[in-house]
């Protein structure tokens, strides 16, 4: 089996991926953004029979709300997610009774199951700032561990890895926004893969480093080409472990378990594709350009 | 003589790993389904264990709230107009008084916790019921009572109370109304040596002594003890409401089935995961990956155990992060695997490729882990309410994991091939010239 640099093609595909997903949310298509993140109110009812998306519609419009969304889900269609926003603290509790008594006109048995959910404006914003923060520092410090334990190159394309593998979480975020909800479960999911994808990128960057002492004047693309290929059984077999119950649990898992699973299962192989096509030829690439204004 | 060391050393070997095993096995089953001890007995010196009949992990893990069903609400809270206090010290006093007022009506298990600079995140479990909220946002019947015990004085008459330190004592200095300085100059003067009590919602405050008429409206309680009991006890005084005004920001009522389903789809999931992961171990790395499914399984005990010894809150994302623990916890054993196998193929002894295998193999199993703590530690400080659970979860699945495959793994290893097994094919696949005799 033969590794190539095929980094310029695989970073070009990574790019027209994140471009997709820009000139999506600049058209309105972005994230479909949970009620963590945007606020409102979120009540869930279960009606004990298939549920007419029109008439609980229509219960919504005789209430004098701002904008609706109603979901229906439930293995037999039972089931309706109501979620309003701009909604002000003191009408969470009036806005709640009168839909009840509205939908009860229509459903008799409807019955709140569920969360109710209630956001306000400012937490959102909060939620986005610490995300950014939590990520931000996370970075840093890995920056700085691995710039010590490696060099200041690995450190920086295995940094350049992980922006990578969380911009293609978001990208699939967009992508994905009929399938999935972007919740506070997603920074988890988002802080999960910082951790683990660069896992991947510091195997490989530590037979680097051991191969590296060995053949001192190998090119270093060479290098990386040897180590990539040495790490290869290890980095399909974990990855196929980690896969596994992932899976499994994407599979098996509730609604708000996918809505964690699947943006890992999306960060696992965006981490394994960065730091087997990616990353190492990002720090041959730094460490040539090293030698070359050395000499 | 030498053979006989050999000999001695194989029957150790399989002893040792006979223990193991048997360990191993016991401590799975005690932790499935529990374990009934009587009720004295030497064990009880250490009263931290779980020893009760609730031993089993089931029932000593605390659920969290997402799991278990309840409501939390996010308040953001701002000092009153014109207050100068210090916020610090309104927003610890509104805590406690928060926590008071729970505790009081029987919410014991409610969780008063602060986030970021200015949040208040209020948890009670099993309880979904508005009614709560407005036991937390109302406003507190400050009394004053003399020494007859009738109230002579209300909270609306105190002006300021704040907390100082002076002359090596924590002291609070207290201002009032015009109306209160009249009523509290009355009372203070006929009950010199004589003890009034300050109660709040009820519940008695402080009973100061009263060591001279107080005329002015403007007095001191000293004699506090710690900084922390004073400012606390100042900022309940200060005001008859809670000392900051409070916005809500969130509120989420969690239904109690939900959680169940969670927690029943994740076991499924889990006891999917663990069983897959061990087959494809074993098809790989033979015997080493048997030697991975059993540490695996210690992994899987000892992570519960300790989550159940911590009382480490389980929420949904930590227990997502568990389920995903699991895949990522072999990792350690692959790297080491690979280079076992890459010693035995270039010909090494199985003894000697033990050795180089966790040798080569723990700069990476050591770095790659630190990365991963580093993003735990991180989710523990700067998350909130389930991604905090998370990050408790994920920081102690990378210690344990570690555990397991520097110290567990190598131990198995190094036991199975002191019984003598010389049979490469069992651990690797090799061409047959190279297999090698010891």
């Amino acid at each position: 089996m033969k590794i190539k640099n095929r980094s310029k093609i695989c970073l070009i595909i990574s790019a027209s991926i994140m471009v997709i997903a820009l000139i999506l949310s600049l058209c309105g298509q972005g994230i479909n953004m949970g009620i963590d993140f945007e606020g409102g109110l979120s009540m869930e009812y279960n009606m004990k029979v298939a549920v007419d998306k029109a008439e609980v519609e229509k219960v919504l419009d005789g209430m004098n709300t701002a904008s609706y969304t109603v979901t229906v889900q439930g293995s037999d269609d039972d089931e309706a997610v109501i979620r309003i926003k701009d909604v002000a603290q003191d009408d969470i509790q009036k806005l709640q009774e009168t839909f009840e008594n509205g939908i009860k006109a229509v459903y008799a048995d409807a019955e709140c199951i569920g969360d109710v959910n209630y956001v306000g404006p400012v937490a959102g914003a909060t939620l986005v700032k610490n995300a950014i923060l939590s990520v931000a520092i996370a970075a840093v410090l890995m920056l700085i561990y691995i710039a010590i334990r490696f060099d200041l190159n690995s450190g920086l394309s295995a940094v350049f890895g992980l922006a990578h593998d969380v911009l293609m979480m978001l990208s699939f975020m967009v992508i994905l926004r009929n399938v999935i909800q972007m919740n506070s479960s997603f920074i988890a999911a988002m802080l999960t893969i910082v951790g683990y994808s660069i896992n991947n990128t510091i195997v490989i960057f530590d037979r680097i480093r051991e191969n590296a002492k060995k053949m001192p004047n190998a090119p270093r693309e060479e290098v990386t080409n040897i180590s990539i290929k040495e790490c290869l059984g290890r980095t399909i077999c974990t990855t196929a472990t980690t896969l596994i119950t992932i899976v499994a649990l994407c599979v098996l898992g509730v609604a708000s378990i996918k809505e964690f699973a699947l943006p890992i299962i999306i960060g696992i192989l965006s981490g394994v594709y960065s730091a087997n096509m990616i990353n190492g030829y990002v720090w041959a690439f730094l460490e040539e350009k090293r030698k070359s204004r050395k000499a | 003589m030498r053979s006989n060391n050999r000999k001695r050393g194989k029957t150790g070997a399989v002893v040792a790993l006979c223990i193991v095993l048997a360990l191993t096995v016991i401590a799975g089953v005690i932790g499935v389904t529990g374990l009934t001890l009587p009720p004295r007995g030497l064990y009880k010196v250490l009263n931290w264990m779980p020893t009760t009949d609730k031993a089993n992990w089931p029932e000593s893990i605390p659920l969290g709230l997402d799991l278990r069903g309840g409501m939390y609400v996010e308040y953001s809270s701002e000092a009153p107009e014109g207050s100068e206090a210090n916020f610090e010290e309104l927003l610890n006093g509104t805590m406690s008084i928060i926590t008071q007022r729970l505790t009081d009506k029987g919410f014991t298990e409610a969780n008063v916790q602060r986030i970021g600079t200015d949040g208040i995140r209020v948890e009670i479990p099993d309880v979904q019921d508005d009614t709560v909220l407005d036991l937390i946002g109302a406003a507190a019947k400050l009394e004053f009572k003399g020494p007859d015990g009738n109230t002579f004085m209300t909270g609306d008459m105190v002006k300021t109370a704040t907390y100082y330190y002076a002359e090596g004592d924590h002291q609070i200095a207290f201002s009032l109304t015009d109306e209160g300085k009249e009523l509290f100059a009355d009372m203070t003067a006929k009950s010199v040596g004589q003890r009034i009590a300050i109660y709040l919602d009820g519940v008695e405050l402080i009973n100061p002594t009263v060591q001279t008429a107080i005329t002015d409206g403007n007095g001191v309680i000293n004699g506090l003890g710690t900084a922390e009991n004073a400012s606390t006890i100042a900022a309940k005084i200060q005001s008859g409401a809670l000392p900051l005004v409070l916005t809500q920001q969130k509120v989420d009522k969690v239904n109690a089935t939900l959680g169940a389903d969670a927690v029943s789809s994740s076991v499924k999931a889990a006891i999917i995961g663990i069983l897959l992961v061990m087959v494809l171990m074993i098809i790989r790395y033979r015997l080493n990956g048997v030697v991975a499914s059993w540490a695996l399984s210690i992994y899987v005990i000892l992570l519960f155990f300790l989550i159940a010894l911590f009382k480490i809150q389980l929420t949904l994302p930590g227990l997502a992060g568990i389920v995903l623990g699991i895949g990522m916890a072999v990792d350690a054993n692959v790297i080491i695997f690979e280079r076992f196998n890459e010693e035995v193929r270039a010909g090494k002894t199985l003894k000697n490729a033990v050795r180089a295998g966790f040798k080569n193999a723990m700069s990476a199993i050591l770095d790659s882990n630190i990365t991963t703590l580093i993003a735990a530690i991180v989710l523990l400080i700067y998350g909130t309410g389930s991604i905090q659970g998370f990050g408790k979860t994920l920081l102690l699945g990378v210690i344990v994991s570690m555990f397991t495959a520097v110290v567990v793994t190598r131990f198995l290893l190094n036991k199975l091939v002191q019984t003598g097994i010389k049979n490469v094919a069992l651990f690797t696949k090799v061409s047959a010239e190279k297999e090698v005799e010891e």
